[in-house]
């Protein structure tokens, strides 16, 4: 059974002038457990609202509809009420900037305790004691929980942050863009503990990011989203070498890779602005194939192979020919 | 090779550390932070040379200290021949004319409150180029269009806010070129960018070094970029360089070890060719500590006893530079 259920998620904004902004624009998804799942797109094209609305955590200016379930239980249904059980107890998350995550006045195991206490699963010293387990899971000596967080280099505390997030063992973990900020042979020491992670507990992982290789080495799938909408989704070494839309694989073309020749070559234009209707496809302005139809008509996403799917009438045609 | 055009020769940087007053009363000793330790290289006219490494090992220091932000304890840095360390803020005022820094993130580093007509003055009207505004606003409208902002006129009167990340990165790109400057120190120009923006930006740079014979000396964190675009690869490890050498050469045959690691960890698109990321144990040692003997050696996979002792020198065959005793 899948672990994370994502169906027709939309995400607004109701504008003080009667306008709406549509960051989200129905997107599925679903994770098997242990499976790592890329999400990737350039910025404003919804990908962290997305994870953040799985989570629950949007403002609440914000409207959500559609459906998530974690293990067949539907978590977003009755709002806040609903989803506080579930939160950091079956889907937790890990931040970009960790430093902001974590709290300067409070020792590093008094926070990974935290949410065991708040969701009644340990008490003081059974807590205490899981908290220091979770440190040397990921990495840390125990010894280290009386420590505070700016003692701690970046590295270690984007530790420490998966440590917290792991602490009611959820089913599923949430990571924007978690090594952005650290430097590559600190990030692939992050990527090694999320791999292992993710294979031992049967944890399921999205991962949120704009590095395309990182998604191809790292995660099993992966999604690609353009204004809100997925505009692609497969098994990540297809869509790094069998690309089936446009913006896939002008994000590869615009990306170098150590040893290529290839000429790297940037996307013109911007992504569209999301508080007007877009009528037709919304990457036909920066698309280097597009066709008439694609001005007036919205391609879906279809099947494009196995396991495979693509918004494109070019897809479409490939497939049916 | 090319012919010099900026020549670093054992540059040091150190900033002693405060004491406190506890410190103070103890006459405890100063401690030293050794940011830049004894570096050398050179980037010639039309050359791009990219220095990598990972956070704190001396990079962007390097980059300051050489368009005279913060004065070298030790070292040299030439322009052309002529010392450019250690001037007074008069003369350092025409070598900043000809040295011009690229910041990392174009949000910060241009004044939200200024058009970009302003923005791309104030270095002329520092540095006394254009005798009217007209000619000012030529010459601006002139640098907006090498930068890739075309019209220029489209963009001359805008306020940062009502451009992209890409964008401002090129106005910022654009208030260094009004100088005509001979060298660009760019400090992580794409980091801040997204990614289908990214390339664009950096080719502009590739166009600039190829027709106008600018130097770039280019500091980043990736490797990938600097395969792609520089020249040279100066890598540098706890304010040194450990290994310095043709791009190609470097990242298709890296001889020092701590190369050889960066290199296997960075992700690559064909998961065939990823090679297992050899990763490196714990962190970089503190500067305020250096170890004795090589730097390197606490986290050197291949490192042995003598390490300890020796502090290997830069090594040169060819003109690949590697401080390494087992190459």
């Amino acid at each position: 059974m899948n672990v994370l259920e994502c169906r027709d998620l939309h995400v607004w904004f109701d504008l003080p002038d009667g306008g709406q902004v549509h960051p989200v624009n129905g997107v599925s998804f679903s994770l098997a457990p242990s499976e790592r799942y890329g999400l990737v797109g350039e910025s404003g094209c919804g990908k962290s609202t997305t994870i953040l609305a799985l989570l629950g955590l949007l403002p609440p200016t914000a409207t959500v509809a559609g459906s998530v379930s974690i293990a067949g239980t539907e978590i977003l249904a009755g709002g806040e009420e609903t989803v506080r059980g579930h939160r950091w107890r079956d889907i937790a998350m890990v931040f970009q900037g960790a430093m902001n995550a974590l709290n300067p006045v409070k020792t590093v195991g008094w926070q990974i305790a935290e949410p065991m206490r708040a969701h009644g699963i340990a008490r003081r010293a059974k807590a205490r004691e899981r908290a220091r387990e979770l440190l040397e899971l990921v990495g840390i000596p125990a010894a280290a929980a009386d420590r505070y967080p700016h003692e701690f280099s970046g590295g270690m505390r984007q530790r420490l942050s998966i440590a917290m997030a792991l602490a009611c063992e959820p089913k599923v973990l949430l990571a924007d863009e978690p090594t952005t900020a650290l430097d590559v042979m600190v990030q692939a020491q992050i990527l090694e503990l999320l791999t292992r992670l993710t294979d031992e507990l049967g944890m399921a992982l999205v991962l949120v990011t704009h590095d395309l290789p990182l998604v191809s080495q790292f995660c099993h799938r992966a999604a690609v989203m353009y204004a809100g909408k997925m505009v692609e989704e497969g098994p990540a070494d297809q869509l790094s070498w069998e690309s089936r839309h446009p913006y896939t694989r002008l994000l590869f073309s615009a990306t170098p890779d150590l040893y290529g020749d290839e000429p790297v070559v940037s996307i013109p234009g911007a992504p569209p602005r999301l508080d007007t209707a877009i009528v037709g496809c919304p990457f036909r302005p920066r698309c280097d194939v597009p066709m008439d139809r694609c001005a007036a008509e919205l391609p879906l996403l279809t099947t494009a192979g196995p396991g495979h799917r693509a918004a494109c009438f070019r897809t479409e045609s490939v497939v049916t020919a | 090779m090319t012919e010099a055009l900026l020549e670093v020769d054992d540059l040091s940087i150190h900033y002693p550390i405060r004491r406190g007053v506890g410190g103070a009363l103890t006459r405890r000793p100063r401690s030293v932070v050794h940011a830049v330790d004894g570096i050398s290289f050179r980037l010639g006219r039309g050359e791009m040379v990219a220095v990598v490494g990972e956070s704190g090992c001396g990079k962007s220091t390097t980059a300051a200290a050489i368009c005279g932000l913060i004065a070298p304890t030790g070292g040299t840095v030439r322009l052309e021949g002529n010392a450019i360390t250690g001037l007074s803020e008069r003369r350092l005022r025409t070598v900043r004319r000809r040295v011009q820094m690229i910041y990392q993130d174009p949000y910060e580093s241009l004044d939200p409150l200024c058009r970009v007509r302003d923005i791309l003055a104030e270095p002329m009207l520092i540095h006394g180029i254009g005798g009217s505004k007209a000619e000012r606003s030529a010459l601006a409208a002139e640098a907006l269009e090498r930068s890739g902002l075309s019209p220029a006129e489209a963009f001359l009167d805008r306020y940062p806010h009502e451009l992209s990340g890409g964008q401002r990165q090129r106005v910022a790109i654009a208030a260094a070129l009004v100088l005509d400057p001979d060298v660009l120190l760019a400090d992580e120009p794409v980091s801040m960018l997204d990614v289908s923006v990214r390339a664009g930006v950096l080719s502009l740079l590739d166009t600039l070094r190829k027709d106008q014979d600018t130097a770039i000396l280019m500091i980043t964190h990736d490797l990938s970029t600097a395969a792609h675009f520089a020249d040279r690869i100066v890598v540098m490890y706890l304010g040194r360089i450990v290994e310095q050498g043709p791009a190609r050469e470097v990242v298709h045959h890296p001889r020092h070890p701590y190369t050889k690691a960066l290199l296997s960890a960075v992700p690559r698109r064909d998961r065939e060719q990823q090679a297992k990321p050899q990763l490196l144990a714990g962190e970089t040692p503190n500067p305020v500590d250096i170890p004795p003997g090589c730097r390197f050696r606490s986290r050197c996979p291949v490192g042995t006893d003598d390490c300890e002792r020796t502090d290997p020198p830069l090594v040169t065959a060819g003109d690949h530079e590697t401080a390494c005793l087992f190459v």
